[in-house]
Parts: structure tokens; sequence; C-alpha cells
């Protein structure tokens, strides 16, 4: 059973078309995270579906009813917001206890829910403390303890980690892919950041310009991307795109290094592509060459360590791409050595279309 | 910023207004509308006369000379308290920007004139006006050297002074304080930064602080201005627009017209009048000082 | 004085400073004073040459004439008028202010009429309105003022509620809207708690509006609702006779209100200057 389903949601402000014909199928108990840029639409999405936003067209199913004009209120939905909106006035137990009391729920429930929920959270001996006297990652426990004391279909997570110090992030990031698990809700969640996209989703919808460029478990995403946006936007560094032009084999990058591209034949031999290379994929020259693996020559430019892991940015085919390594292979600066790529990995993009081929 | 989506609850922002709306159009407009159409007519005390008498009672009111003087009057007080108001209050709020002790008694107390009912302040000064049980007269005559024995609420010469001193009296300090928030809002640094590049200070104030201030003077300055033109309680209460009509203003005028002597088709077309001109440059005032975003 | 040390120049700036502060409390506050000592003093003193600038003794006879007339009624009156036109003054106009902020209904045009209305003169409509009020048989009700004081304070308590509601963040409107509230009970238990300050600080300046009103009174009332500032006047006469009843009339009508701002000094001050800056 689907608990949300969207079907050709368009959404306009004035002349500015925000959402352009979204399809979207999500299963109970699915963890979906909405990703894209700035501007991509993915927050009137989510506004739309909690019913803050009026949809322009198109229609929008919460556990199988039509919501699309149904007040917030008769959706069945529990929303986090990116400012925590807690209420200054009233303490973390009466925050809590807010949508609960909204609904007439009996005294004596409220109270055991909200113990539930504040145990979970462990912020119990927060209970009696007004917002202003809370830190900001304490803020935002409140502010999911008063989505999950409900009993909704759909919980919206809208950006809720990104007022938070890089340290809190992580920590929250964790907490909720445990609630997400403990509780086996259906959740939605929406930011910019394509770490907490990886980690928390058990799908990914990534948008673009209020289109679904692409759509599938993270790992699918990272590993076969649609098309050179997704390519280039998940990742940690970005994937590398080196201009080539293909050859019966593989592919000829600008200063003329070939590279073979095992398992893929073509017919379109001489058509310019762009080959995308995920810096991960390339290691330090091993005693031998893998299968698949490409041992190319290259200079060392650049080296930033992040602890275990090493950036290294080096010339290659006319541009510069970064390859991450292990922290002990690392070289100095203006050292020759060579790089072993792993092809079967490589990406080839048609440049006109920017699909992946 | 997105609203919050509309559509289940449509009428919604509708029925919020619904009863401002009515009300004020009870005040507003309707005052407005009967005003015009009574206008038009020759009502009065001994005539109900609705037929349509075109532009009688407005070829009146350009021949009534009472009228204009009461408008001469009006603009009179107005041009001299709404300065003396606004640069006093001006003064009195630089006094007290500058954190001192038992300021924010000097201010309470400063403050009391403005929150007492205009009517009572008239009232108040009338009693100290007297002229032989008044304290002012006999503060008078300690500088003096010898008794004084001035009418003030009689005296032609005398009247103007004694309104306009109750009047600032009574309104400084609601321009002090407004003035006072307004300063303590503008931004140290740049007057500090203007100091050490050895402005002085009326530079400093000219370039830095009235730029900063204006946007609340200037609502300061409507509103008193407005209150001034309309001003009816102090006068009622110190003089009755007399001696004779000496200090009729054109409140006082119409409220004589209209329940004294029962003109009304008269009292409509000067109420017409007022309603027009003032609705014309406040509205003008309002959109020009950018005060409805 | 430049010949002074910095911390001297200081002390003298000072000094002055307290001299003016307190001959401007003298010049402002003597009136009030002398408001207040007429109506303790007895007649003799009241009509003595020159005058007495302190009674030998306070005493209330001047206030237990106005009681034993009933003529102090009329300070219940205004407090009536006062509070009720307030509470609907509030209440309509803070309603009124969300729909313009949040909806923005009527945009700008409507917001620039309502804040018109704020300019409107009294002795203009008071006079259409009194032969409405005539033939609705409203003269002299408390209802028949109630409503005026109310439509007349509405323009006013809509410009402030508007700055007041624009400073609540949406998030914590849309976060009820999803936790089960209606409409209503957003405007209830959100906007209406956030607003609080806001609220408190303009609707004490309404009362003090409707609670100093003079003219509606004059001309809409007769004998019934009679306010305390109508009253005031009854005494004004050519003889001197009631000088002890205008004055101990004028301090009863005068006591509630500085005791309304004493009290609620905290949000007045918070008031102002937002209200100021705001605009």
């Amino acid at each position: 059973m689907s608990d949300l389903k969207i079907t050709n949601l368009h959404k306009h402000y004035g002349a500015f078309h925000a959402v352009k014909g979204i399809d979207l199928d999500v299963p109970s108990g699915e963890f979906t995270v909405l990703v894209g840029p700035s501007g991509c639409g993915k927050s009137t999405l989510l506004r739309t579906i909690a019913g803050l936003e009026e949809a322009s067209s198109g229609k929008v199913e919460i556990g199988g009813r039509d919501v699309t004009w149904a007040r917030p209120r008769d959706r069945d939905i529990a929303m986090v917001f990116q400012n925590y909106a807690l209420y200054p006035y009233l303490n973390v137990k009466e925050n809590i206890a807010f949508g609960l009391r909204a609904r007439k729920f009996a005294s004596a429930e409220v109270e055991k829910r909200v113990a539930r929920a504040a145990e979970m959270l462990g912020i119990g001996h927060l209970l009696q403390r007004f917002p202003r006297e809370l830190s900001g990652g304490q803020r935002q426990r409140v502010a999911i303890g008063r989505a999950i004391v409900r009993d909704a279909i759909l919980y919206l997570f809208d950006e809720p980690l990104s007022n938070l110090d890089a340290q809190l992030r992580d920590d929250m990031r964790v907490e909720i892919k445990r609630l997400h698990q403990e509780l086996g809700r259906t959740m939605i969640y929406v930011t910019h950041d394509q770490i907490e996209a990886m980690t928390l989703a058990d799908r990914i919808v990534l948008l673009r310009d209020g289109v679904i460029e692409q759509l599938g478990a993270p790992l699918d995403l990272f590993e076969r991307p649609s098309t050179r946006f997704v390519a280039g936007f998940l990742g940690s560094p970005k994937m590398n795109f080196l201009n080539a032009t293909l050859s019966p084999d593989g592919v000829t990058l600008a200063d003329g290094t070939k590279l073979s591209l095992p398992g893929r034949k073509t017919s379109k031999a001489g058509q310019a592509v762009i080959l995308g290379l995920r810096p991960q994929h390339i290691a330090m020259a091993g005693k031998t060459v893998a299968p698949g693996h490409e041992r190319v020559p290259v200079t060392i430019e650049l080296v930033q360590p992040t602890g275990s892991r090493v950036q290294v940015t080096m010339p290659l085919g006319g541009t510069s791409i970064v390859a991450e390594l292990a922290a002990h292979d690392v070289s100095r600066p203006g050292e020759k050595t060579h790089i072993d790529i792993d092809m079967t990995r490589a990406v080839i993009i048609d440049p006109t279309t920017e699909k992946v081929i | 910023m997105p609203a919050i989506a509309v559509h289940p609850d449509r009428n919604f922002k509708y029925w919020l207004l619904t009863p401002a709306i009515f009300l004020l159009l009870l005040v507003g407009l309707f005052p407005l509308i009967y005003s015009l159409i009574v206008s038009f007519m020759r009502i009065d005390m001994m005539d109900t006369d609705t037929s349509f008498a075109g532009l009688y009672n407005y070829a009146n009111l350009f021949k009534d000379s009472r009228l204009w003087w009461s408008l001469a009057h009006t603009l009179l007080i107005t041009a001299i308290a709404l300065p003396i108001e606004l640069l006093l209050g001006l003064a009195m709020a630089y006094l007290f920007l500058e954190k001192m002790p038992g300021r924010q008694i000097f201010i309470a107390l400063l403050v009391l004139p403005t929150i007492i009912s205009p009517i009572v302040a008239g009232a108040t000064w009338r009693l100290l006006f007297d002229n032989k049980y008044g304290p002012i007269n006999q503060i008078l005559g300690w500088f003096a050297g010898e008794r004084v024995n001035a009418l003030w609420t009689i005296n032609p010469t005398l009247v103007y002074p004694a309104i306009i001193f109750c009047e600032i009296w009574q309104w400084t300090p609601f321009m002090f304080l407004i003035l006072l928030a307004a300063l303590s809002n503008v931004d140290k640094s740049q007057t500090e930064a203007a100091e050490i590049d050895g402005a002085r200070f009326w530079r400093s104030f000219r370039y830095i602080v009235l730029p900063a201030i204006w946007p609340v003077m200037a609502i300061a300055i409507l509103i008193r201005g407005l209150d001034l033109f309309r001003i009816f309680d102090i006068i009622w209460a110190l003089t009755q627009g007399g001696p004779g009509t000496k200090t009729e203003t054109i409140s006082i005028y119409a409220y004589v017209q209209g329940f004294k002597q029962f003109e009304t088709s008269y009292t409509a077309a000067i109420a017409f009048l007022v309603i027009a001109i003032l609705t014309i440059v406040c509205t003008w005032a309002i959109r020009r000082m950018g005060l409805a975003k | 004085m430049s010949a002074l040390p910095f911390h001297r120049r200081k002390d003298v700036r000072l000094a002055w400073r307290y001299l003016i502060a307190v001959l401007l409390v003298i010049v402002f506050v003597f009136p009030v004073y002398w408001l207040f000592i007429i109506s303790f003093k007895t007649p003799d003193e009241i009509f003595a040459f020159p005058p007495v600038w302190y009674p030998a003794s306070i005493q209330f006879n001047n206030y237990a004439v106005l009681f034993k007339d009933g003529d102090a009624w009329s300070v219940w009156n205004s407090l009536v008028l006062a509070s009720v036109s307030t509470f609907f003054a509030m209440i309509f106009g803070t309603i009124a202010a969300y729909s313009l902020v949040r909806f923005k209904t009527g945009g700008e045009n409507l917001a620039v009429w309502i804040i018109s209305q704020r300019m409107m003169p009294p002795v203009a409509i008071v006079f259409p309105l009194f032969l409405l009020y005539v033939y609705f048989g409203w003269v002299d009700t408390y209802h028949g003022l109630i409503i005026l004081y109310t439509a007349f304070s509405l323009p006013y308590v809509i410009w402030m509620m508007r700055g007041y509601i624009e400073d609540i963040p949406l998030e914590l409107e849309e976060s009820a809207l999803v936790d089960g509230c209606t409409r209503w009970e957003v405007l209830w238990k959100v906007v209406l708690p956030m607003a609080r300050s806001g609220l408190f600080a303009t609707a004490v300046f309404t009362f003090i509006f409707a609670w100093n009103d003079f003219l509606f009174a004059l001309v809409l009332t007769r004998t019934e609702v009679t306010t305390y500032t109508v009253q005031v006047t009854h005494y004004f006469g050519g003889q001197s006779n009631f000088w002890a009843k205008i004055a101990a009339m004028s301090v009863l009508g005068t006591i509630p209100v500085f005791f309304t701002v004493a009290v609620m000094q905290r949000y007045l001050v918070r008031g102002i200057s937002m209200g100021a800056v705001k605009g």
C-alpha cells in the first residue's frame, strides 16, 4: 500500500512555475528524501503535500485518500520545520503536547505519549523548560518530539538540520535514522545536503527545476546516475568530468590519452562525450593493474588530507581531476606517479542531452 | 515568503475583516455620503426641505467669513504649536537620551500631561489661568514686582498664548516620547564615527540622525498636525471659542452650526469639505511617506 | 570649561542635565499638582488671595459631594464605555490586521484607506452620526457610544497590530495548522499569545482614547451615560463656585488612567518604541 501518491502535480507562483508535473508514489514505511539545489521545488513540493501551499493542478493522495484540497489538519500528517517552530510561551511539555491537545486527546493519553516521545528523544529532563532555555540541538529534538507524539500517516521534515552546526547535524542524522527504524513510519524529508540524502534515504527523489531528475535507492543513484546533473550532485568530492571522444573500444581524452571501456562496444566512434570518473574510483597504482582498470601517469598538483583519506588534485586530459586516496598513499605536490582508474564504473555522458549513455 | 494556502478556508480572510470594515464604513463612509447628500438640500431648524438645492450651501461656504476666520484660527494654532512641540520635544529627547540615574522617573513624570484627557487639561489650565485665584498671575507678579491681573481666557490678545501654551504643555511630552524612542534606535556607531571625523553636532544631526529618525518624526508630525487641525476639547474647556468668535476653530464652528444653530445642511457641507480635504491630504501623505508598508 | 579635566567636564554636564530636567518636571507636573491639590482644598483655601500653594490639611469633602450627588457615576460610565469598546476594538482590529498581514487582503489600498480613517475629524462625522443615532434611538445608550468608540479606535488598533503580527514567524502558524488547529484556533492559540505585549500596549492606548473622549460623549449622551469628561464641563460657568467639583471630578477621571499606565508601563515602553520604529 502506498501512503503518499502524487499525480501530475503543478505549482505556479504567478509566472514562476515551481513544480512541473511531479508523479510520486511512496510506499508505506519508506524514508524518502527530496533533494536538490535551492530553487528546485523540493520545499514547495513538501509544503504542497502538507497543504500549506495550494496545488495549481494535479492530485495528492495520503493513505489512499484524495487530500488535494483538504486542510493541513485533515491530512493526517505531522511536520518538523526548519526553524523548529516552537511556541516560546509554552514549555517543552506543552510544545510536544500541542498537537494532541488541538486534537482533543484525553489528558492521561497526552501525558503518556509525551513521556514516551520525550524518553525516545532523551529530553525527559527538559519538559518543564521553555524553548529559550534550550540549545539548538535540544530545540530540534523537541520539534521532532512534537511530530512523533502524533499518530500520523506521513511525517514531513523540512530541512530540519540546516540550522545546526556540523557536529550536531551528524548526531541528529543518526537520531532521525534510528527513529525511523524504531517507528517504521513513512517519512518524507527535504534537504539540500546530499550527504543527508545518501545516509538517511531508503529512496532519493532528486529534483531539478521543478521536475524529478532521477529517483531510486541512494546507491543506485550514486552508481548509475541517469544524467550529468545527478552524477555531479551526489558524491563528495564531486565526480570528475572530462571531455573525450568515443573510440571503438574506449575513449580518447583531449590530450590523446586512450582509455579502454571494458565490456562496452560502440558504433559511434568519433562522437564527442563527457567521461565521468568518481574520485573514489581512482587509486594509486598497485603492483599489478586490476582487470578493467587503466594505468595513467600523472603529476600531483595539490594534496588535501581529510584524516583517513586524502584528496589529491592532478591534471589529466586537459583538465584537473580529484582523486580520493588512502591517507598513506599520499604523495607530495610535484611528484610524478601513476594512478589506476576503475573504468568499469566510469560514466559516459552525451554532452548535448547531458544524459548518461 | 509564500502565504499559507487558502483554498479550503477561502473566505476566512474576509470573515476576519468583516466586523472592522462594517464599523469603519459606519463611521467613515456613512457620514461622508450622508454629508454629501444632505449638503445638497436645505434642511435647517425651521425647514426640512429635502428637495435638491444644488450648490446653495457650498456657495454659502465661500461667502461665510466666520468659516474662513475659523479656518485661519485653526491654522494659526497649528502653525505655532506644532513647530514648538516638535523642537521642544526633540530637545527634551536629547536631554534624556544618555543614561542618567533617575531617568525613568523623570520620563514617567513628564509623560503625565499627555495621558490626561484634553478636557481635563483645559479645565486645569482654566483654574491655573484664573486672573485672581490662579497661580499663573501670581508667579508672573513675582517677576514683575507688582500685581498682575491678566485676563487670560477673556483678553483677545492673551487667549491665543493661553490656548497654545496649554496645547504645548499637553502634547510636547508625546513628541518627546516618540522622538526619544526614535533617537534611541539610531545606530550609535554612526554618530560616534562622525564625531571622530570631527563633525560638529549640527552636521552629524543633519546628515546622520535626521535621516534615521525622519520616518518616525514624519508620522509624529502628521498625527499631531491632524490633531491640531481638529482641535476642539482644549478650546472648549478654556474659552468655548470666545471671546466672541475670536478663538473659534473649524471644529468649534462646525459644532456650533450643527448643534447650536441646527443648520443641518450647511453643517453637512462644512463636514464634507473638511472630510474631503483631510482624506485627500492624508491619503497623499500616507502614500508619500510609505506608511502603508 | 575646556580647561577642566575630562571627568570633571562630564560631571558638570550631568549637573546641567539634572538642573534642566528638574525645571522641566516642575513646569510639566505643576499643573497636575495644582489640579490634585485644589480637589483637596476647602472652599476658603481655593478662593484665597494670594493662592494657597499647599492645603493645610487633606480633606475629601469635595469628593464626598460628588458621590452624594451621584455625579461620580459618570466615571463608572466612562469605565464601562472605554473598557467594553477597547475589548471589541482589540478583537476586531487584531483579526482584521491579521487578515491584512497574512493574506494581503485588499492589498495596499485597503490598508491605506483604513489608516486614513484614523485622520477623520470627529466633528465632521459626529453630526451625521448624531442624526443616524436619533433615528435608531441610540442616543444616550451604552451600546451607541460603544459602537462609536470601537469603530473610531479600529484604525489605530489595526495599524499597530499589523506591525506586531508581521513579527510572528509564519512557521509557528503553519506548524499549528499541521498539528490540527483550525484557522480560528491558530489565531487564538498562536497569534494572540505571540502578540501579547503588543496587544497590551495597544489596548492601553485604545482605552485612553476612549476614556479621554469628549466630543462624541457631548453630542451623543444626555443624562444616562454621561461620561466624566462631559460631567466636568457641566461645572463650567461664569461663577467659580464649582472649582472644587471641577478639580475633584477631573482627578477622579484621571486616576484610573494613571493607574493603568503605571501597571502596564512595561508594555507601554516597548509598545511606543516598537510602534515608533516600525511606523
